[in-house]
């Protein structure tokens, strides 16, 4: 309880009128302010002076900035309502080329000051550190770190003030320049300003617009990010890891299978036969085979074709015939050799043998019909005909490992290139892009 | 959205896995086959008899 | 808890002492400083119209720190460059003092360190380090601030400066140390930055459109 008849007065908002044009200006800080502008003029006064001494008068150059959260807005950041009471307009050049973002700065009467950066779509919530970080100068390029973090450096350019509008609780003036240096780890990055001999350090935590505009209850939408920002948080953090540790458990699963249907396949053959052909003989060249019995579960029938080919070919029309069931698998193979030497060396086409599986032949009785082909004029060979029932076709395991291997490295492939193009904008861009900034 | 990712991958190479294990149980191929139905006995004394769609291979004509 | 009280030698106004150990109070009515000696109140001088200022915190706010209660019962304001600054005395629940210092919505409690080695007011420069109670500290700010003014109930005597050298040092946990170099004797204060949030402050000011 106070012990004086005047407890001190409710704060109130100021109106006051601008020195240098008469327009009105609202004060929203209490007498926190150091400088406030003069949107109408654009006139810099010194908020501590009664009188508002006009400290600069600057020309708007391009055409206005205008803040896209209007100065008095509202809203929550980290549970505290804040209110919108100064913009600036900051650029910095790179190979010649100006990039500007936008600060807003935001105050509560209780809970003080925090502030807002805005650069191509990107937010930033930023606050001004109580305790130093540490710079770890002997690593290059410099890293800093901040409880427990570190953080990478990604740049360090001179930012000038080119607009300002509202109030701020320091000296503002149009034209001053600071150096700027920005270390990253997403989704924060802590920024030094050094002007002469003094050093701020901020930290900013990565903001989506969407949050901010629902928050200051904003109409409309807010501006579409353009690339990727320095300190945005990647859609893929953790996933890229996850993600193989998932294949690693699938590729191992995929083994256990390899190695239970090896062992539990009956890879027996069944029939084997030799048979001649001569091609210059005229008349019913095709023949069957004695029948023989397949047995087990619904399985493949792998048919292998060895012959003495010798620079010529063969074509065989097999059909294996069910003889209870009438069913017939029909396929035809070409069998054909050519090796010889050239100036390259040594070459070849084709082979003597092949192979073929059958799929998906149900068990019982079959023999095979066999009718060869070849060249009228070339003569004789001889070839063995071999059936093996349930081989493990090794094609499917490759088949499955590249499907289970796809999902994983695409979803690597994009976290790199998205971490390319987070960094093509740094200092340190890859070297691919050619040190300039690439228009995004 | 990790947690997310895991378990749609999990369930896409589940399916996948899966298909493996069908392919290599019934044995499936990827071989060319045409499957006939109905072949007469008759075939087995006289394979002439038999119309294989084969039949009208076009002959390879040459080396390299 | 019986609080001691006393008459304003100026004006007649009684005053009412929240803190038994205060050195020195304002007279609410009349603005007369006010030193308390053995027998009386003796009147040195009066406070001029303190600058407007924009502190949450008022004389009779109550919070907590470090889980003990304290009261708001006096302050010294300073200019500087980037505008005031309080020092609010606290005292808390178990009668000793503390001061709170209330800068640009930055708050910081500290305790007065005497008996330990402090440097002259000219060695200090940003970024010397010095060691108090195991604990490393640099200096982040030297400040050359303007008394304003005073109010309330202080520890010591404490008016009519002009202007007064004080020397902010951090460490990197976010503690925090002084060197006041307002009286010949230089004084330390070892403490600690705070968030406003962790203080649980109650009573305070109240702000045209915030409730």
């Amino acid at each position: 309880m106070s012990v004086g008849p005047t407890p001190p007065p409710k704060l109130q908002v100021k109106a006051l009128n601008c020195p240098g044009c008469g327009a009105s200006l609202t004060v929203r800080s209490f007498g926190n302010a150091v400088t406030i502008v003069c949107d109408s003029c654009h006139s810099i006064l010194d908020a501590k002076d009664p009188s508002l001494q006009i400290l600069q008068n600057f020309k708007v150059a391009t055409d206005k900035a205008r803040p896209l959260i209007p100065l008095g807005t509202r809203g929550k950041i980290r549970g505290t309502d804040y209110e919108v009471i100064g913009f600036q307009r900051r650029t910095i050049h790179v190979d010649g080329l100006p990039y500007s973002w936008h600060e807003y700065v935001l105050f509560n009467p209780y809970k003080g000051f925090r502030y807002l950066t805005e650069y191509e779509g990107h937010w930033n919530d930023v606050s001004i550190l109580k305790a130093l970080p540490t710079v770890n100068a002997y690593k290059s390029p410099p890293t800093v770190t901040y409880l427990g973090e570190t953080y990478k450096h990604f740049q360090t350019a001179m930012a000038g003030t080119s607009y300002v509008l509202g109030e701020f609780p320091w000296q503002v003036r149009v034209g001053e320049t600071a150096e700027v240096t920005d270390y990253i780890s997403p989704p924060r990055v802590l920024s030094s300003e050094r002007t002469g001999k003094e050093v701020t350090w901020s930290m900013g935590e990565y903001m989506s617009g969407a949050d901010l505009w629902k928050t200051f209850r904003l109409p409309g939408d807010p501006p579409q990010p353009v690339g990727v920002y320095e300190n945005q948080p990647s859609p893929m953090k953790g996933d890229v890891q996850n993600v193989w540790m998932v294949f690693g458990a699938l590729l191992l699963a995929l083994v256990v299978l390899l190695i239970g249907f090896d062992v539990s396949a009956q890879n027996k053959q069944i029939f084997t036969g030799s048979y001649k052909y001569d091609s210059r003989q005229r008349g019913e060249a095709s023949f069957v085979t004695n029948d023989f019995e397949l047995t087990g579960h619904t399985s493949n029938v792998e048919v292998e074709t060895s012959t003495d080919l010798d620079n010529h070919w063969i074509y065989l029309n097999y059909a294996l015939i069910n003889e209870d069931t009438g069913q017939a698998f029909d396929f035809g193979r070409e069998v054909s050799y050519y090796h010889g030497y050239d100036s390259d060396g040594s070459w070849s086409e084709g082979g003597p043998n092949d192979t073929v599986a059958v799929p998906s032949v149900p068990a019982g009785r079959y023999y095979l019909r066999v009718e060869p082909e070849g060249d009228p004029g070339y003569g004789v060979t001889y070839y063995n005909v071999t059936v093996k029932r349930d081989v493990p076709q090794y094609s499917f395991y490759g088949i499955a490992l590249l499907a289970l291997l796809a999902p994983a490295i695409l979803l690597t492939w994009r976290s790199i290139s998205f971490e390319h193009m987070r960094w093509a904008e740094s200092d340190h861009a890859p070297i691919s892009s050619g040190g300039d900034d690439d228009d995004d | 959205m990790t947690t997310m990712i895991r378990a749609l991958y999990m369930a896409y190479g589940g399916l996948v896995l899966l298909g493996l294990v069908v392919a290599q149980y019934q044995g499936w191929s990827l071989a060319r086959i045409d499957e006939v139905k109905n072949v007469p006995r008759s075939v087995r004394d006289n394979p002439g008899s038999y119309r294989s769609v084969y039949s009208s291979y076009h002959h390879y004509t040459g080396g390299k | 808890m019986t609080q001691p009280t006393g008459t304003c030698p100026n004006c007649g106004a009684k005053i009412v002492f929240r803190w038994s150990s205060s050195v020195q109070t304002v007279c609410e009515y009349c603005k007369s400083i006010l030193i308390c000696t053995n027998v009386d109140l003796q009147k040195v001088g009066e406070v001029a119209d303190l600058p407007p200022d924009s502190s949450p915190i008022q004389i009779g706010t109550e919070g907590s720190y470090n889980h003990k209660g304290f009261v708001a019962i006096g302050r010294i304001i300073y200019e500087y460059a980037q505008g005031n600054w309080n020092e609010w005395h606290l005292m808390m629940h178990d009668g000793t003092s503390a001061w709170l210092s209330d800068a640009q919505d930055e708050y910081a409690v500290s305790f007065a360190a005497p008996g330990r080695k402090m440097p002259e007011a000219g060695q200090c420069r940003v970024g010397q380090r010095f060691s108090w109670d195991n604990q490393e500290y640099a200096v982040t700010t030297i400040t050359n601030a303007h008394y304003r003014g005073v109010q309330g109930e202080l520890p010591f005597q404490y008016w009519d400066k002009e202007d007064v050298l004080f020397v902010d040092l951090r460490t990197e946990t976010g503690k925090f140390a002084t060197l006041d170099y307002s009286d010949e004797k230089p004084a330390l204060y070892l403490g600690e930055m705070v968030e406003f949030e962790d203080l649980a402050l109650k009573n305070l000011r109240s702000f045209e459109g915030w409730s």
